[in-house]
């Protein structure tokens, strides 16, 4: 519920600092060979406040969220701040390092469904029902999973420099993962379903997903007759799935401000030639190609009206993303990238919706213009480094011979450095596919929109030998 | 902290549970404090302190079973929350398996400090910061997390088992990379939990040496071609491994679906009889166990692989009931991977050709087994030597291979509060390069 007049607390800050409100709820229901294993409904809430005194923050956090807690909350984290500084023999008082760049956001954003709400046992019906097809049309799977998984992040946040905020922002995810034996091993692949919104927002009818489940069958069943990838370096099609993942870890990451300080290779390469000139890749705030984003963020959890980041722009490094604090470093404007998961976690630099952009390439035409490589179609994890180095796993993909799609491939792990790698991207298709399933680690975890068109370029692969 | 009587609020939410129509109850409750110094790029960046309480309430009706978490545990709040999870059992699936664990003696341990000392943080804090500073001056500590944690676990259900736990420690994690010019390296990480604040930090876990390593990392390169070599796993490495060969062979999900190649493999050897790896959350080689399992059993130590030899999945009570196999007396963790009576010196000397490594790098491995990904802060060892730290080098093998090809286990281990591991030899990985 929104906390209606959170700006009463506006006159307990002494110096810059944050109020926060939050709720975060789940539904979860989950189900292994057709047996409910998992049925589930939880809440997590309570306030949190940060203060910045002399260059450090003080937090707080409480489950309680009454007017004592509250102002309980706002005086501790002011006086952890000061203890931190005075142990520090800090004593900035508002100098260079004491004020932090401001662009107050406000407003209100309810993404919450205006459709009639499905009871629990409609939701375990319906989970249920794409599991009782899975079985009946697909009988030689070794085993099923399936996990439906709701999360709403309520927010209302309050900040020293004017910003009053308020945002509701549901997501809805099935999992539908299948393995089957092949060779005498288990082979496995999954598919998503759902994203932005609330169940009712995106599943009316099981037989909906249907030509999917078929698909994800059908893809599984190539995969166990599939071979495994060659290890070397070689020319590859990265589908969309891949080049969002692409865009989030190997490129995202490196250039997340507060990792730059921490020794990222991106901290020499601003305003340097980082890319292909094909490469644009931007973190969207909350709208993109004329859509609402996967995981939109109008005001961000420091009270910043968020801004896109672009941080590749056609092959050269021209930004990175930022939090009051790290703006305040670099001399620029905060993007708005401050975002914390739970009421008891503090804002971190995170990216939002991370995106390379589509080019004018057609998918079959960069298929047939690779002689011998891989088309990588779908990543299941991926990590990065502080150097570039990325690694992602790859559930599905296919041999390219000749320009033609050949086997399907087992498991494999792709790996490059993101600012060499991208440097031989040659095409970029004129499509464009983004997901909003994922979660980001780091310290906290965070829901993220990842999104791309297809590229063509030169990645190492682990194969066996 | 106060004194927080949650077993009492555990008993009457299993009161309520029943009240509201659950045939078997049970509840836990966790609280916490917890005081936490961050280090961002160098600097000290935040002091956080936190409050929180989890309450999990599960009811059953009939086989069927509901859930339900919370963090308040006011008399309103748990009454409705009580009521939410019985309508959410009458809304599932019965299952025979559903059950809750039988009735125990209660029971109630302490362990370690109840109340931080600030200062005593800060100042261990500042100390490993100012180490760093002045014996590896081109590291930056990317981020840095000296926490304490008073926690209070209570657990009640409706056949009478009761625990209760109050438990104070403190976690130290470190992360960092080495920049020298332009050329920066892997960052690495490392850490523990301790009871106390002795030891200075940089000799929790892994830390000092990792970041030895890290300052010769800045300059790598690929191994060439691909080859089938040797791979000594470094304790941190090791954990991952651990952490995947139970998902994939020991856990509910493999074993409940049916995937895992250990099925039916209880009393037979798995891997090599060099290893041998045991879960003891009773101590006293763990110092930082646990009293109970999630389910509400009394933990017990006992051998998950005894040389070589499978003796426990790691089942909880519904996985056992499912599958008909013995529930995991431990409840899994708190893992002591067995000392072997090598060197790591003599492991070194004993590698034709492979790597060391520190980290991996990788994505969840396949049902299979199979892994492939990058060997982080790794090292190249040909002839029984390191020859230089590598880069973009990748690695490919089947985690019960690898640990079945196991030649030597190292008599040097790392205590990380809640696991005790060594450096571990094995053969037969593929080593592929650009």
């Amino acid at each position: 519920m929104k906390y209606e007049d959170i700006e009463r607390y506006a006159t307990l800050f002494k110096g810059y600092g944050e109020l926060r409100v939050q709720e975060n709820r789940q539904t979860q229901v989950t189900l292994w060979n057709g047996d409910v294993v998992g049925n589930a409904n939880g809440s997590q809430a309570g306030i949190s406040a940060r203060a910045f005194v002399d260059g450090v923050w003080g937090f707080v956090s409480s489950p309680e969220s009454d007017e004592k807690a509250i102002r309980a909350a706002i005086s501790r984290a002011a006086d952890n701040a000061r203890f931190l500084a005075a142990r520090e023999g800090r004593s900035l008082r508002g100098g260079e390092a004491g004020v932090l760049p401001s662009r107050a956001g406000r407003g209100d954003h309810d993404l919450s469904t205006d459709k009639p709400r499905r009871s629990r046992k409609e939701l375990i019906d319906f989970v249920r029902a794409v599991d009782a097809y899975c079985v009946e049309k697909h009988p030689g799977l070794q085993s099923r999973s399936l996990h439906l998984f709701c999360l709403g992040m309520e927010k209302t946040l309050l900040t020293a420099d004017g910003a009053r905020a308020y945002s509701l922002i549901p997501r809805t995810t099935l999992y539908v993962g299948f393995t089957m034996e092949a060779g005498g091993e288990s082979i496995e692949l999954y598919d998503m379903f759902g994203g932005r919104g609330e169940f009712e927002d995106h599943f009316r009818d099981p037989a909906d997903l249907f030509p999917r489940i078929d698909s994800l069958a059908e893809n599984l069943e190539r995969k166990g007759k599939g071979v495994y990838a060659k290890p070397g370096t070689r020319d590859v099609v990265l589908g969309p799935d891949l080049a969002g993942i692409l865009a989030h870890e190997a490129i995202g990451h490196t250039v997340e401000a507060d990792l730059v300080l921490g020794g990222s290779v991106a901290a020499d390469a601003m305003d340097r030639e980082v890319a292909s000139p094909l490469v644009t890749l931007v973190d969207f705030a909350y709208e993109a190609l004329g859509e609402t984003c996967p995981v939109p963020v109008w005001t961000d959890d420091e009270g910043v009206q968020a801004r896109d980041a672009v941080l590749i722009d056609k092959g050269v490094l021209r930004s990175y993303m930022h939090n009051k604090d790290s703006a305040r470093h670099f001399g620029v404007e905060p993007t708005g990238n401050a975002r914390a998961f739970d009421f008891s976690d503090e804002p971190l630099v995170r990216m939002r919706n991370t995106a390379i952009l589509p080019g004018s390439s057609k998918l079959d035409d960069m298929i047939a213009g690779i002689d011998s490589g891989y088309y990588f179609q779908r990543s299941d994890s991926g990590q990065a480094d502080s150097t570039g180095e990325f690694m992602f796993g790859v559930m599905m993909g296919y041999e390219i011979s000749g320009g033609k799609l050949g086997n399907a491939l087992r498991n494999t792990t792709i790996s490059g450095v993101a600012f060499d790698m991208l440097k031989t991207v040659d095409a970029v298709s004129d499509d464009m596919d983004w997901t909003c399933a994922g979660f980001c680690g780091k310290k906290q975890m965070i829901p993220v929109g990842m999104g791309g068109p297809a590229i063509r370029c030169r990645v190492n692969i682990g194969g066996r030998a | 902290m106060e004194e927080f009587n949650g077993i009492d609020i555990a008993r009457k939410a299993v009161d309520l549970l029943r009240k509201a129509g659950a045939d078997k109850a049970q509840a836990s409750l966790y609280r916490k404090e917890k005081s936490e110094l961050n280090v961002d790029a160098g600097a000290m960046s935040l002091y956080r302190t936190t409050a929180n309480v989890s309450m999990n309430l599960t009811a059953l009706v009939g086989d069927r079973k509901g859930s339900l978490s919370l963090n308040r545990y006011d008399e309103t709040s748990v009454r409705a929350a009580a009521a939410e999870a019985v309508d959410a059992a009458r809304s599932s699936l019965g299952d025979s398996a559903n059950d809750i664990s039988p009735a125990d003696t209660p029971e109630r341990r302490e362990t370690g400090d109840t109340d931080p000392s600030s200062g005593d943080m800060y100042d261990r804090l500042r100390e490993f910061v100012d180490y760093s500073r002045r014996t590896y001056p081109k590291t930056v500590l990317e981020q840095c997390i000296l926490d304490f944690e008073n926690g209070a676990s209570f657990y009640s259900n409706s056949n009478g088992a009761e625990f209760e736990e109050r438990s104070g420690r403190y976690d130290f994690s470190a992360m960092f990379t080495t920049k020298d010019g332009r050329d920066v390296s892997s960052f690495n990480y490392s850490g523990a939990s301790r009871r106390s604040l002795a030891e200075p930090l940089k000799a929790w876990g892994g830390v000092d040496e990792l970041m030895r390593q890290s300052t010769e990392q800045t300059r790598v390169s690929s191994v060439e071609g691909s080859f089938t070599g040797d791979l000594i796993m470094a304790p941190d490495s090791l954990g991952d491994f651990l952490q995947q060969m139970d998902q994939i062979y020991l856990s509910d999900h493999a074993l409940i679906t049916g995937t895992s190649p250990w099925k039916e493999a209880l009393g037979a050897r798995v891997v090599s009889p060099l290893f041998t790896m045991r879960s003891e959350p009773g101590g006293p080689g763990i110092r930082i166990g646990y009293l109970f399992t999630r389910d509400g059993f009394r933990a017990e130590n006992c051998p998950l692989i005894e040389r070589g030899v499978l003796r426990n999945f790691t089942l909880g009570l519904f996985g056992s009931n499912k599958t008909g196999k013995p529930r995991c007396p431990s409840g899994g963790a708190a893992v002591i991977v067995e000392p072997g009576d090598s060197s790591l010196p003599r492991m070194i000397a004993d590698v034709k050709r492979g790597l060391l490594m520190a980290r991996f790098s990788g994505g969840g491995p396949a049902d299979n087994g199979d892994f492939s990904g990058v060997a982080k802060n790794s090292y190249l060892i040909e002839n029984g030597r390191i020859v230089r730290p590598v880069g973009e080098t990748m690695i490919a093998g089947n985690i019960a291979s690898l640990l079945g090809s196991v030649r030597a286990v190292s008599s040097e281990r790392i205590d990380y509060g809640q696991a005790v591991l060594p450096w571990v030899l094995a053969g037969g990985v593929t080593i592929s390069g650009k």
